[in-house]
C-alpha cells in the first residue's frame, strides 16, 4: 500500500514532471523513428564470393525481399542503411568493405552473411582471410550457414527489425543518438 | 617438338637438357640461370605467350617452371630452371613476354623472390604492407600472423 501511494505521489507530483514529458516526447519521436528505419531497410549488397549467389533470390519473386520494406536500389553506399556482407572477406578487401561501410550514413547495420564471416569457416586456419568480420566492424546479425538459405536472409532481416524495435542495434548502442 | 630443343641446344649448347615429351608438353631443363633471357628470346620465335610461371620450394632452392604456349600451335615447351643463391634472384622476362608482369609479380608475392629489372616489381595479391611470403617452406601461420589485418581500427 505504501509502495502504491509512493508511486501515486510520483507519478503526480514529482518536481521535474516537465522533463519526463519532454522525455516522454523523445520516446516518441524515437519510436516514429525507429518504425521508419526498421520497416525501410535499403541494403548496400557486398558479394565476393558464393554468398552471394543466395543473396540474389533473396530479392527475387519466391523470398521477396520488398514486402519487408528491403529493396535492391541501386548499390550505392550513400543511400544505404544496411550492409549484406556475403562471402568471404580477405585481408586486401578488408580495407575496401570499411571504405564502402565508412561512407554509410548515421544509422548504419551490418548482416554478416555465411560461415567465413562468422567464424572464418572453412578458412579458419588461412592467413589471408578475416576470421569473423566482427573484429573489424560492429555486427548485427550473423546468419550461419556455408552458404545459408534465401530464407534466412529474411529471418535475418527480421531480426534486425525487432533489435531496431527494441533500440538495441549496434548502431543505436554504440553511437550517440542523432536526437 | 624436337626442332624446338635443337634451336635451344644450337646456341646453348649443353647448358640445356633434355627432359622428354608428354602429350603436346615438352620440357627442357636449364643448368644455368644467366641464361634465361637468351633462351626466352629463342622460344618467343616459335612461341607466342607465357601463360604460367609455376615455383616450387624445395628448400633451399627455388624450381622455376616457364611454361610458353602459341596461339596457333598446340605444343607446349616449359622450361625449367632452379635458383640455388641466397638472394633469390633472376632476369625478368618483361621484355620478351609481356604476361611475364604479373606472373613475376605473384611469384614476388608469394615466394619472394627478385626478378631483376622488373619495371613495376609489387605485390599483386596481398596486401602492400603484408609481412613474409606465405608460400615459402619455412613461413609458419601462427596467431599473429592470422589475426593480422594492417588495419586502424576505431570501435
Amino acid at each position: 500500500m505504501e509502495n502504491d501511494e509512493e508511486m501515486k505521489k510520483d507519478e503526480f507530483s514529482y518536481p521535474g514532471m516537465g522533463e519526463i514529458i519532454f522525455m516522454k516526447t523523445e520516446k516518441f519521436i524515437e519510436n516514429v523513428l525507429n518504425w521508419g528505419r526498421r520497416n525501410s531497410l535499403w541494403p548496400l549488397t557486398f558479394g565476393t564470393s558464393c554468398c552471394a549467389i543466395e543473396m540474389m533470390p533473396f530479392g527475387t519473386t519466391k523470398v521477396d525481399s520488398d514486402r519487408m520494406g528491403v529493396l535492391f536500389i541501386g548499390d550505392s553506399p550513400r543511400q544505404a542503411d544496411m550492409i549484406l556482407v556475403s562471402g568471404t572477406i580477405t585481408k586486401k578487401m578488408a580495407r575496401r568493405l570499411l571504405n564502402v561501410y565508412e561512407q554509410m550514413p548515421d544509422p548504419k547495420y551490418v548482416i554478416a552473411v555465411g560461415a567465413c564471416n562468422v567464424s572464418g569457416g572453412l578458412y579458419h586456419d588461412s592467413y589471408n582471410t578475416i576470421h569473423g568480420i566482427d573484429k573489424i566492424m560492429p555486427v548485427d546479425v550473423f546468419i550461419p550457414g556455408c552458404p545459408p538459405r534465401p530464407e534466412e536472409f529474411m529471418d535475418a532481416v527480421r531480426v534486425l527489425q525487432k533489435l531496431i524495435k527494441e533500440n538495441r542495434s549496434k548502431a543505436q548502442m554504440d553511437h550517440e543518438r542523432i536526437l | 617438338m624436337k626442332e624446338y630443343f635443337e634451336k635451344l641446344k644450337g646456341v646453348l649448347g649443353n647448358k640445356v637438357k633434355d627432359f622428354g615429351v608428354d602429350g603436346t608438353e615438352y620440357s627442357v631443363l636449364l643448368v644455368d640461370k644467366k641464361l634465361l633471357k637468351t633462351a626466352a628470346e629463342i622460344i618467343r620465335q616459335d612461341f607466342d605467350v607465357l601463360f604460367m610461371l609455376a615455383v616450387a620450394d624445395y628448400k633451399p632452392k627455388f624450381e622455376l617452371n616457364y611454361v610458353f604456349s602459341s596461339y596457333d600451335k598446340p605444343d607446349t615447351i616449359v622450361i625449367r630452371t632452379y635458383i640455388t643463391d641466397r638472394d633469390y634472384s633472376i632476369d625478368t622476362l618483361t621484355e620478351v613476354f609481356d604476361s611475364a608482369n604479373w606472373e613475376e609479380r605473384e611469384a614476388y608475392d608469394l615466394f619472394g623472390i627478385k626478378f631483376n629489372k622488373h619495371p613495376d616489381l609489387r605485390r599483386i595479391l596481398l596486401p602492400e604492407d603484408w609481412p613474409g611470403h606465405p608460400l615459402r617452406k619455412d613461413f609458419v601461420v601462427t596467431d599473429e600472423v592470422r589475426n593480422w589485418t594492417g588495419l586502424d581500427l576505431k570501435f
